[in-house]
């Protein structure tokens, strides 16, 4: 059975920016956690803490 | 009466997400000088665990009391007063030079974190359903990232000079807490301003503390945000002590080095379960545009049902990855186990973003009660999930009894709560007024 969710109306121009901000954090994520882990796996440092969030 | 502010909601999502940021920055700037007040004060380690463990004790309660004041006081009243009175305790901790007194002011400091529920309620008041996904990833996962900035770059920026750190970080929030009160708008209407404040009675929490939808969310928050902190303090240790052989072999000696290398595998879950956070949020609101309801038993016509199915969709996946991780574990495969971390660190954002893109549709005349409520009675999970992992004969099985023991029962009482078709908000404990009445009272 399908939603009865009424047709969701056109999307206004704040989420297109909001959509690339997204992007950009799930990049800078998974750039720090390439970096830090490529780093760990050869013998360097990686984060300099464990904690990084909340 | 529709009455619109000279502002616009993106303005208010960059208040609340500014807001937010610096508080968690506070929150956590104690944990990111932890080893220089030690060393000034000349704390030991139990000492020291005690100034690390205060962060979260304000959080259960003062979470429900902000969420409470957000929707009686407004949003723009209430952060301004946690920014100002941070602010004054962490600029006042600046001038200590008594070690008690330190730790008394950096636990008021610790408020910081209630800062959530005050935002996630002043966000729900400015964005339509359609949007609020997004929006509440947006600022949830932007803010979140403020504690992983705190510990990267205060120590680099400020060396051991704590007190010169704590004095920035006090007047910079005293400016922000004037910002919000200038440009924060509690609401997009008077009337939804109203409902949030007449809605606010203690009959309203009660309403709300016994809806089993509610308590299901709540759940799904422990599962997913509750996970994610206990993990920070858990996974350090794990690492150490699970791997230790393999650390070793890549060539990390010692205590600091194994402290360097287990932290980095750790960090990697708490990075990508803040950084992923608006993704799931922006999935919520493509699962509600495009209608998709994959799951049985959930709800399938409410117009929130495909956000209640991607909920579900991320409790499961959690669940999953919990028995991977022990899997992984018990192979002694380090990067089988790290790609296993990212993949959990993952799917928790998917939890975190889910649970608050549906809190405000859910529960539209009161999002701060029912944010503080599901927000902060969760985090109390983070105090009970390393008990278990520690009582493990094994250090790799914790995850897969957390996950058996715990986290089924959560995500078949998600599935029950969240199988009515009509107003799922009107079943719970006590209390069977429907939600219009209760808001009346």
């Amino acid at each position: 059975m399908p939603s009865t969710a009424e047709p969701a109306p056109p999307q206004e121009p704040w989420y297109r920016y909001g959509v690339i901000v997204l992007c950009l954090e799930m990049l800078i994520a998974a750039a720090v956690c390439a970096y830090a882990l490529y780093m760990t796996f050869h013998g360097h440092g990686g984060f300099p803490g464990g904690r990084l969030s909340g | 009466m529709k009455r619109s502010l000279r502002t616009h909601k993106v303005e208010q999502l960059i208040l609340a997400t500014a807001g937010f940021f610096w508080c968690f920055l506070m929150w956590f700037s104690t944990a990111a000088f932890s080893p220089s007040i030690a060393a000034h004060y000349h704390l030991g380690i139990q000492a020291l665990g005690l100034l690390a463990s205060s962060a979260i004790w304000m959080a259960p309660l003062g979470r429900m009391v902000a969420g409470w004041a957000a929707d009686r006081f407004g949003a723009p009243r209430t952060f301004a007063l946690v920014l100002a009175v941070c602010g004054l305790m962490s600029i006042a901790s600046a001038y200590t030079h008594s070690y008690e007194l330190l730790f008394a002011e950096r636990v008021i400091v610790a408020t910081a974190g209630v800062s959530f529920v005050i935002g996630i309620q002043h966000v729900a008041q400015w964005f339509e359903p359609h949007e609020i996904g997004i929006a509440e990833g947006l600022y949830a996962g932007t803010g979140n990232a403020g504690a992983g900035v705190g510990a990267l770059l205060l120590p680099r920026i400020f060396g051991t000079s704590y007190p010169s750190a704590f004095l920035w970080l006090g007047m910079i929030a005293l400016a922000l807490a004037a910002w919000y009160l200038l440009r924060g708008r509690a609401a997009k209407t008077m009337e939804r301003r109203e409902t949030a404040r007449r809605s606010s009675g203690f009959k309203s929490a009660l309403f709300v503390w016994s809806r089993y939808i509610a308590i299901a969310l709540m759940l799904a928050y422990a599962m997913s945000f509750g996970l994610e902190i206990s993990l920070n303090a858990w996974l350090p240790g794990y690492f150490a002590r699970g791997f230790h052989a393999q650390i070793l072999a890549l060539g990390f000696t010692g205590v600091a080095g194994m402290q360097i290398a287990a932290g980095t595998f750790a960090a990697v879950q708490s990075f990508t379960a803040s950084l992923f956070r608006p993704f799931s949020g922006y999935m919520s609101d493509l699962f509600h545009r495009r209608g998709w309801t994959p799951l049985p038993i959930i709800a399938k016509t409410l117009p929130y049902a495909p956000r209640l199915h991607w909920l579900g969709l991320s409790l499961i996946l959690v669940t999953l990855a919990m028995g991977g991780l022990t899997a992984a574990g018990l192979s002694g495969h380090l990067p089988a186990s790290v790609a296993v971390l990212v993949a959990l660190g993952v799917f928790i954002s998917f939890g975190t973003g889910g649970t608050f893109a549906l809190v405000p549709l859910l529960f539209p005349e009161r999002p701060g009660l029912a944010a503080g409520f599901i927000g902060g009675l969760s985090t109390a999970a983070a105090i009970v999930y390393p008990l278990v992992f520690a009582d493990a004969a094994n250090i790799h099985a914790g995850y897969l009894r957390v996950a058996l023991v715990l986290f089924v029962p959560f995500v078949l009482f998600y599935f029950w709560a969240a199988r009515y078709e009509r107003h799922p908000e009107e079943h719970g404990v006590f209390l069977t007024l429907a939600a219009h009445e209760v808001a009346g009272e």
